[in-house]
Parts: C-alpha cells; structure tokens; sequence
C-alpha cells in the first residue's frame, strides 16, 4: 500500500493566506488542513494528527504563534510534529521577532521561520527537509514528498 | 535737608514770646506754626504731624508743658522738643528730660542762644532717622531674608519631583518629602549621612557624574528604575560664585506615564505595520504564485487569486485613508462643521448609497422613523454623520449572513435623537463587546473570516459620535444580532 502523503496543518487568521499555502502545497501533492485559529487548530490536529505546522504569528493576540507553537511542541500528542512560524511582523519597532540562530528558533519553539510574504519554493524546501527528517527518525520508512 | 523743609511748633502762652520765636526762626527758612497753649499745641501736632521741633512753654493753661511733651513723645520718637521757661529749676527740667524733652533754653534768649541748640537738636534728629532708617532697612531685610527661606524650603518640600542635595563631603544635606516616598529607606538615614548609604549604584554614579573631576561641571542624566516605577534623574552640580563646586543636587522625576504612553506608542505602531504588511505581504504572495505557474492548471483560481489581490489592494487603501482620518482626529486637525441638521435626511441618503450593495449580498434595508421627527435638528457635522452611518450600517450588512435583514429606526426623546442599526447578522460575544472600538480589534471567528475589514471603523465612529456630544451604545448576543445605538443631542 503507497503511504499517504504528508498531512499540513495550517493556521492563519488571514483566509487569503491560507488559500494561497493550499494552492502551493497542493500543488506539491500534499494534504492540507485550514484553521482560522490557534484553538481551532489544536481542535482539529487532536482528530488528525499532521506531519507538520506552519503557523501565523500575529493572530487574535500579538504573541498568539509564539503560545500555539509552545502548546503543539509541549503536546504529548504532537510530539515530534516540526513547527514553521510564518509572519508579517518580522520586525517592527520595539520587536524583534527574527531568529538569529538555533538557539533563537528554540525558544519560540520552532523548527524554521519565514517572513511574509513566503518564498514558496523556499518554504517547500524546508518543510521537505523537516519531514523527511522525521520520517527517517520515527518510523524509517522516508516517506516521500507528495504523491 | 533744607531749613524751609523744617517745621517748628511754637507753644506759649506769652503771645509776645510766640512772635519773637517765629521772627527768629523764620529769619533763618524754618516753617513756624504756633500755639496758646498745651492744648491748641496737641490739637496742631495732632493734625499736622509733621514737625522736626517743638518749643514749649512750661506753664500753660489747660494742659501744662510737661504733658505736652509727655503726649507727643508718645506719638513721635524723633521729634527734638526744647523746654523754654522763665521759672528754671533743675527739677523740672529732669521731668521734662525724663518725659521727653531733648533739651532746655532760659527765657529770655538771643537768637543765638535759641539757633544753637536748635541746630544741635536737629542734627541730633537727623542721626537719629537715618538709625532708624537703617534699622528698619535690615528688619526688613532679615524678614525678607527669613519669609525668601521658607518659601523656598516650602516650594521644595511640596514639589512632586524628589530632590536630593549634598555637600562637597558627599553627605546628605537636604531631601523633600517626594524622594522620601519614592525611597522610603531615606526616611530613616539622618542628614550628613554618606551619599553611598542610600544604596543605589545608579544614583550614587550619577552624583560622581555631576561632580566630575574637570572643570566644566556636566549636568548628568540618566532613567532609573525604582519599586516599579520609571524616574528620569538629573544630577547638577551646585557652584559658588567663584565656580568652585560646593555640592550637588538630584532631581527625580516620574517617567513611569511618559514611559507607557511611548510603549502604546509603539505598540500601536507595530499593529499600524502589521495591519499594513499582511495584505501587502498577500498581495505578494498571490502575484507571485500566479507569475511562478503554481495555479496554471486551474484557471478559475488564477483569476480568483487575481481577484483576492485587488481585493486586498482596495482593503489597504481604506486602511491607509481610516488612518489618516484617526490620526487627523487625535491631532486635532479633523475639521467638522457643526450645523443643525435633519438627521432623517443622512439616513436616507446612507441607505440609499448602500441599497445595492446590501442586495447583492440578499441584505434587505428596512427603515422605521418617529413621526414626529419633523424639525428635530441635530448640530452636526453633514459628512461625518454619514461617515458615522455608513460605517454603521455597512457593518450591519457585512456581518448578516444572507437572507439578513437591517433595520433602521429613528426616533427622539426630550433631549436626544437616537438612531439604531439593527442586524440579523452573527452577533457579538459579550466579552468582545468592550473592545469594538479600539483601533485594530476585530472579532476573529470562523463566522468574520472570510469578512475584510479595517479594524477602524468603529473607532472612528465613537471617535466622531464624541466629537458631537453623542454616545454610542451596543447591544447583542451571539448568533442574534447586534443594535448600535447613536444618541446625539437635539439643538432647538
């Protein structure tokens, strides 16, 4: 039986975005699941567990990325699930939310950031290698991108 | 000064001695008056007061020379009084002394003898005013002296800022009330105290800046944080005339409000940036997947992805022109001209402007009016009420779900005008209900996702409803609907 193709949860309180990382992965051959909300989102992941999460960061909250993300990587239930943090709000006056290295990803616990709007071939690329990573680590089997 | 500026009261009964004197005296510029007696001399001294000498006879009618002397010593202090008696006797010349007098002259006398001790008198006089003079002066001075220190200590001690002096020695010399409570620790340490046991690095490090070592005196300044509170302290040093530095003084002035106004500053800046970056950052992001070929296998999401970026693009320039007006607002620079206006006639034309697009959408418009709405005048801004309603009811129509239904109802009291834009739409929870007007706020639910908006249009309108006197109210539940209510004051 061919494995299923990685399953991406997405969570962005901007619909046009979620649309548009839809058209992009899906494109890939990735499954997608859209959520408006952090709570939505972690509603929805505990049904079906995904492979990855790319998350907004200024949401109904300023920080409402920075708790979701450290509610997913300190979730029994998503362990091992990389987090991608997309934003607008790179920097701004008075914040700085770039990473400047691992030590600075971790922290916000996350496993990559990008700035919007996203490179989407970059943002591919990252989450190949964040999902194969896992794939190698957990179960082996290297599951390919896509179908 | 000059003889004619001297006044000379002469009191004898002998009308004969009274002549003599004034034909001496005014030979020589004196001012004469004279008396018959103690009593008409008391009633000349008492009206016009401002005699240098007085010659007085010591038996009178009435009152008697003594008590002349006695009554107007009493009055003046300066006043050189001469006994002029024919009965000399040394007793009676130690009374008038004792009671007053400055001197004696034997009847009868040469001009000679009567100018002379005169002159004397007066000169003796003169010293005597200007001790007085300079007496007075430094009382004066002293209390001027004394009230000057106490009004300063007065307006240091209820100043709100803290101030703290020391010495050369370092050591505390002065402290007000203010920097007591803003280091209560400084209530217990005595004066002269050593600057280092107030214990606080900053504070100590600011007073070494203020005295420095060269010979420019700086003025040092510096934030400091104290039990959770933002001071701004100014250390200076105090100088001699010569230059030397004689101490210092620190100045300690709370920041905290200042400080949280630059951080809601800043704050509202970075969502301004943020509101402004992600439709810009999906305008991008659409253009590109369009121009990289990732929807061209599917034209319906090419164009609708097209049709998403104008959209955005559209959203961006009512952002872009809210601001202006909300900022335009807080500066003072949005300029409404108030009229009495019929605020029936702007519903009607809000409705109107709106009508279409409301049907597009399966939004029916109803309208109810009091009826006797008639000659009810508002003092209103034309363009701003409708600015108020068309956002009110563009809302309205925004958050009903087809088929919805708006209505609006106009309608009076006694003193206000009160119209409310009543949906069928989704409704505010209640503990979003006190945010709506804050800039930026916006419900964020799966029922407003897909629903653009700016995040200032209410805030504009409350902003607009204040500036006319009105008030805004709301009232809804989830899932029922939501009533804004605008009350602004009738104008007759």
């Amino acid at each position: 039986m061919a494995p299923e193709p990685p399953e991406i949860a997405i969570v962005d309180d901007d619909m046009d975005f979620l649309e548009l990382y839809r058209h992009v992965l899906e494109s890939r051959g990735y499954r997608v699941r859209c959520f408006g909300t952090p709570a939505a989102a972690l509603e929805g992941m505990a049904q079906s567990r995904p492979d990855l999460v790319i998350s907004d960061l200024m949401m109904e909250r300023l920080d409402a990325g920075f708790s979701f993300a450290r509610q997913v990587k300190s979730d029994e239930r998503f362990r091992g699930v990389p987090v991608i943090i997309a934003t607008a709000a790179g920097s701004q006056r008075g914040f700085d939310f770039r990473p400047r290295g691992a030590a600075d990803l971790a922290a916000m616990n996350a496993d990559a950031f990008f700035a919007k709007p996203v490179d989407p071939e970059a943002l591919l690329a990252k989450i190949r290698e964040l999902v194969s990573a896992r794939a190698a680590s957990s179960d082996g089997t290297g599951r390919k991108e896509g179908a | 000064m000059a003889n004619e500026d001297i006044r000379i009261l002469v009191v004898d009964d002998e009308l004969g001695m009274r002549e003599g004197c004034r034909k001496i005296l005014t030979a020589e510029g004196y001012q004469v008056s004279t008396a018959a007696d103690g009593a008409e001399g008391f009633e000349i001294f008492q009206r016009e007061r401002n005699f240098a000498v007085a010659l007085v006879d010591l038996k009178m009618p009435r009152i008697g020379g003594i008590e002349l002397i006695h009554r107007i010593r009493e009055l003046d202090d300066t006043i050189i009084m001469f006994v002029i008696t024919a009965h000399a006797a040394i007793d009676t010349a130690v009374e008038a002394t004792r009671r007053g007098a400055y001197g004696y002259i034997p009847k009868p006398f040469t001009p000679d003898e009567l100018l002379l001790p005169l002159r004397n008198g007066l000169e003796r006089r003169a010293l005597a005013i200007e001790a007085q003079r300079l007496r007075r002066e430094r009382e004066g001075r002293l209390f001027e002296l004394a009230f000057e220190r106490s009004k300063s200590s007065t307006i240091i001690s209820c100043m709100t800022d803290g101030v703290l002096v020391i010495n050369r020695d370092k050591q505390i010399v002065l402290r007000n009330a203010a920097l007591t409570r803003i280091m209560p620790s400084f209530a217990v340490l005595p004066l002269s105290s050593p600057i280092e046991e107030i214990q606080c690095r900053e504070i100590i490090d600011l007073f070494e800046d203020a005295f420095s070592d060269g010979t420019t005196p700086v003025i040092a300044s510096k934030e400091v944080a104290l039990a959770g509170k933002t001071y701004l302290a100014n250390a200076s040093p105090v100088l001699e005339p010569d230059g030397k530095v004689m101490g210092a003084v620190l100045v300690l002035r709370d920041i905290s409000e200042l400080k949280k106004l630059e951080t809601a500053k800043s704050m509202f800046i970075s969502m301004v940036a943020h509101e402004v970056k992600s439709p810009l950052a999906a305008i991008e992001s659409q253009l590109t997947m369009v121009l990289n070929g990732f929807l061209d296998n599917d034209p319906e999401k090419k164009t609708g992805a097209i049709e998403r970026a104008l959209l955005r693009a559209t959203g961006l320039r009512t952002l872009v022109s809210d601001l202006l007006n909300l900022t335009a607002m807080e500066t003072g620079h949005f300029e409404i001209k108030r009229v009495p206006l019929a605020i029936r006639s702007v519903i009607d034309e809000v409705i109107a402007a709106n009508r279409e697009r409301a049907e597009d959408g399966s939004v029916e418009i109803t309208m109810s009016c009091a009826e006797d709405m008639d000659g009810v005048q508002v003092l209103a801004d034309k363009d701003s009420m409708f600015m108020v309603f068309s956002n009110l009811l563009n809302n309205a129509i925004k958050y009903s779900p087809p088929p919805g239904h708006v209505e609006v109802v106009v309608e009076h009291d006694r003193t206000h005008v009160h119209v409310t834009v009543k949906d069928s739409g989704i409704g505010i929870a209640k503990e979003d209900q006190e945010n709506i007007f804050d800039e930026f706020f916006r419900v964020k639910s799966a029922h407003t996702q897909r629903i653009t908006g700016t995040g200032l249009g209410l805030t504009i309108v409350k902003r607009l409803v204040d500036m006319h006197d009105g008030a805004i109210t709301v009232e809804s539940a989830l899932g029922e609907g939501s009533a804004f209510t605008v009350s602004l004051p009738i104008t007759r």
